[in-house]
């Protein structure tokens, strides 16, 4: 019996050691392929792509750098309208993203979903849709649909905020716990009231720190809408970057600056009191 | 005359699962205090489930109230619901709202969805959960949030919210489970005394055998579906106690 | 009526009050309430967002669609041009992910409150340049590099090099934050400096995040590369916007069409790739 098993023995280690050293090549050879995937994406991009001659000297750059240090102090009471009409973009395309987000997240949430075969897939659809394009291709597209003005910033924000706002609600709606839709049912509540009474309660403290968390990124984003003619910080910076006004340039960045700093203040402020 | 009569119930989950009840009757008649027991499993909470129809019966027949229980469409469904109280094993309060908010949430079936979205309950269903509240003894408690609440005391909560509904008919879905015997005993005590002031039966689906013999006047006995027992308490012994649990001591 | 009956029915006579209306708490957040009402019903006005015209709109953005954008120009995207375009993008998001992280493991490190060197220097300003790499939006990077450095896939990368820096830095620090400090600990009394600490005591750890961070981190690149074009950086969004510009509305569908299928395509892998690594762990 003895020595069978320890040929058998032997014969399993050399197994583990053949298992280990070919999961060693593969992981070499993982990072082979990566590297080589690097060197490639650089030649192609950075080495052929680029106008070396153009930039010139490090010298040169330094000195296209330092056009931009400096701050324009005439810019600041240009400045305070945009920044007002920024927040706001933000403000109302949280809102109506929010708005947009209810059938979204009532259809999208596999346990209250009224018709899962067809509307599933359909809020699936909607939040992904949402969050795959881009805000500027958004706010190019609304700008066609509505003109130019801080009308298609706010739709491109909110149908953008959409998919991401949804998503988390509807996860949050598979993930509560049955039991007080049961209470709600037993005690004859109509859907609407179980909605209102079992769910919604236990999901709101998710939903608003999403919203918060969206309501941050969304002025970020509408500070740029503007590049496409949806109003805001954007179109100044775009104004001041093509009149070759560079300390404008900064300006405009640290304004916006400035109210992304405030807006991660509120959301801190917010988030502590409610959850 | 019998509140509640079921005949030859039988339930299954989905149309090819295993069958959870194989043919239960039983009648549940005024004043009754009637106790389904059985090992986990036998198909207990199935059972009363199937009174208001929050687990769907695939046939049989469940008369309550001189109401066809299995036939009711929606709107009459929900009507009878508000006429059965239902108390759960885990309570299933809402537990980030208030505890008066928990309690008047009985009174759902009655309000309108307009008043609901706003909370509006009438000034009777106000005083009347207080009052319910007074008597469970939780007066101290009416504006702190469910979950700061203690397993016992929310148990409170949910018996005042389900007497709430003025119900026709109490169904307590092992109501003690997740309390310690002492706080069993005691919430046990207060169920019984409401049901009896108040005049309502109650069918109470129960793993401790020996609550059930001191709280209830009849007993149920089932196993994997099945009726064991059925009768009086004091018909119960020893070796019908043996048989209906014999699937666990094994 | 039956209530009535039921308010009486343990023979009380004593009147119970109760409100809704508590004094300070309700004050405050019905205060907020208004203020949040306020805010979003001044912006409407101040934006001169038409309410009335709003369901129309819906009907017009169809019509729109229908128009103008219907059918998408598939042939247009299919020849070998455009994917050469669509490989560059992926370059780029790749070369921008990857530099972005190599510089977020040292920022991260010295933006975690626990294991910064110093708390006093170092803390706050890495904590500000990651702040600022996120805060400033990638298109902005875009054009402040396009000036600096000309057209060209250059700018993108380094674009998305700080736009990936400031994304994974965050995470990054939040996890390093949420490290055990008992292994960590354990080393400094054997006296390992502060490097030695991170490598071998924490590094460890936050390992497999750090995978999933990376994976994330190159799909979220993705998306913004395939924008950054747009504004004078190669790829895609170099062709989105010549469309734009020429108003070829159909061959923008398409190539907006070709970004939706892209993204969710990168999306299943990068998915596919983060369950791979919570499994291996």
């Amino acid at each position: 019996m003895q020595p069978i098993s320890a040929a058998r023995f032997g014969a399993g280690a050399d197994a583990i050691l053949m298992q280990r050293r070919s999961k060693r090549y593969v992981i070499a050879g993982a990072y082979a392929a990566m590297l080589a995937l690097v060197i490639w994406s650089i030649d192609v991009t950075v080495v052929k792509d680029t106008d070396w001659e153009r930039i010139g000297s490090l010298a040169e750059v330094m000195e296209s750098v330092n056009r931009f240090i400096g701050i324009d102090f005439e810019l600041f009471s240009n400045l305070l309208v945009p920044t007002i009409e920024t927040l706001m973009i933000a403000c109302l395309g949280t809102f109506l993203g929010l708005i947009l987000c209810i059938p979204a997240a009532w259809f999208g949430a596999m346990n209250i979903t009224p018709y899962k075969p067809v509307t599933y897939p359909l809020a699936r659809l909607m939040m992904t849709l949402s969050r795959s394009i881009h805000e500027i291709v958004w706010a190019l597209f609304f700008v066609s649909v509505v003109g130019l003005g801080p009308m298609a910033g706010v739709f491109a924000i909110a149908v953008r905020s959409v998919g991401f706002i949804a998503k988390m609600t509807a996860e949050a709606i598979e993930d509560i716990d049955h039991g007080p839709v049961e209470a709600i049912r037993a005690a004859g509540g109509s859907p609407f009231q179980v909605v209102y009474y079992a769910i919604l309660p236990q999901v709101l403290p998710q939903i608003v720190s999403v919203v918060i968390f969206e309501w941050e990124i969304n002025i970020r984003r509408s500070a740029v809408l503007g590049l496409v003619g949806a109003g805001g910080l954007g179109l100044v910076f775009f104004r001041q970057m093509n009149t070759f006004n560079f300390h404008g340039v900064t300006t405009v960045i640290l304004a916006i600056l400035l109210i992304i700093l405030m807006g991660e203040a509120v959301s801190y402020f917010v988030r502590r009191r409610l959850i | 005359m019998a509140i509640l009569k079921v005949t030859d119930l039988h339930a299954r989950y989905s149309a090819k699962g295993p069958e959870i009840l194989k043919g239960i009757s039983f009648e549940v008649e005024d004043n009754d205090f009637f106790a389904i027991i059985g090992p986990s499993g036998a198909g207990k909470s199935t059972l009363i489930r199937c009174i208001n129809r929050l687990v769907e019966p695939t046939s049989g027949s469940i008369i309550f109230d001189n109401r066809d229980v299995t036939r009711l469409r929606r709107k009459d469904l929900r009507r009878l619901r508000r006429d059965i109280g239902m108390i759960f094993q885990e309570f299933n309060l809402i537990n980030r709202m208030s505890v008066m908010d928990n309690v008047l949430s009985g009174r759902l079936g009655y309000t309108s969805d307009i008043r609901t979205l706003f909370r509006a309950f009438p000034r009777s269903d106000i005083e009347h959960a207080l009052e319910l509240l007074e008597r469970v003894g939780l007066s101290d408690h009416v504006d702190k949030r469910a979950d700061e609440l203690s397993g016992g005391q929310r148990q409170r909560v949910g018996i005042a919210r389900a007497l709430m509904q003025n119900p026709k008919l109490m169904l307590l879905d092992e109501p003690t489970s997740a309390l310690d015997p002492k706080i069993s005993r005691e919430v046990m005590e207060l169920i019984k005394q409401m049901a009896q002031e108040l005049k309502v039966p109650c069918l109470c689906n129960i793993h401790d055998v020996k609550l059930a013999q001191e709280f209830c006047n009849k007993i149920i006995g089932l196993q994997d579906g099945v009726t064991m027992f059925s009768g009086a308490t004091e018909l119960m012994d020893e070796a019908k106690l043996g048989e209906i649990y014999a699937m666990e001591v094994l | 009526m039956a209530n009535e009956d039921t308010v009486t029915l343990f023979g009380e006579s004593k009147r119970r009050q109760w409100r809704r209306f508590k004094y300070p708490q309700s004050l405050y957040s019905y205060g907020g309430w208004l203020i949040a009402f306020t805010i979003v019903v001044y912006s409407i006005e101040y934006l001169d967002v038409p309410l009335d015209r709003m369901l129309g709109m819906f009907g017009r953005m169809g019509e729109v669609l229908a128009d103008r954008y219907y059918p998408p120009d598939i042939e247009y995207i299919m020849d070998l041009d455009y994917f050469g375009y669509v490989v560059e993008t992926i370059q780029m998001a790749y070369l921008g992910a990857l530099f972005g992280l190599i510089i977020t493991v040292p920022i991260a490190w010295f933006a975690s409150y626990n294991m910064t060197p110093s708390r006093r220097f170092v803390y706050p300003v890495a904590r500000i340049f990651s702040m600022s790499c996120r805060a400033v939006h990638e298109t902005i990077w875009t054009i402040l590099f396009v000036s600096i450095l000309g057209y060209g896939m250059l700018p993108g990368v380094l674009a998305l090099t700080l736009f990936s820096a400031g994304f994974a830095a965050k995470l990054l620090s939040e996890e390093i934050e949420s490290v055990d400090m008992g292994p960590a600990e354990a080393m400094r009394a054997t006296g390992a400096n502060l490097f030695q600490v991170m490598v071998f005591g924490v590094w460890p750890q936050v390992r497999v995040a750090f995978t999933g961070i990376a994976i994330y981190t190159w799909d979220v690149a993705f998306r913004a590369a395939t924008v950054v074009g747009f504004f004078g950086a190669g790829g895609m969004g170099w062709y989105l916007k010549r469309n734009v510009l020429q108003i070829e509305t159909e061959r923008v569908a398409a190539i907006i069409l070709s970004i939706i299928v892209l993204v969710i395509i990168s999306e299943a892998i990068s998915a596919w790739a983060r369950n791979a690594v919570m499994k291996m762990k």
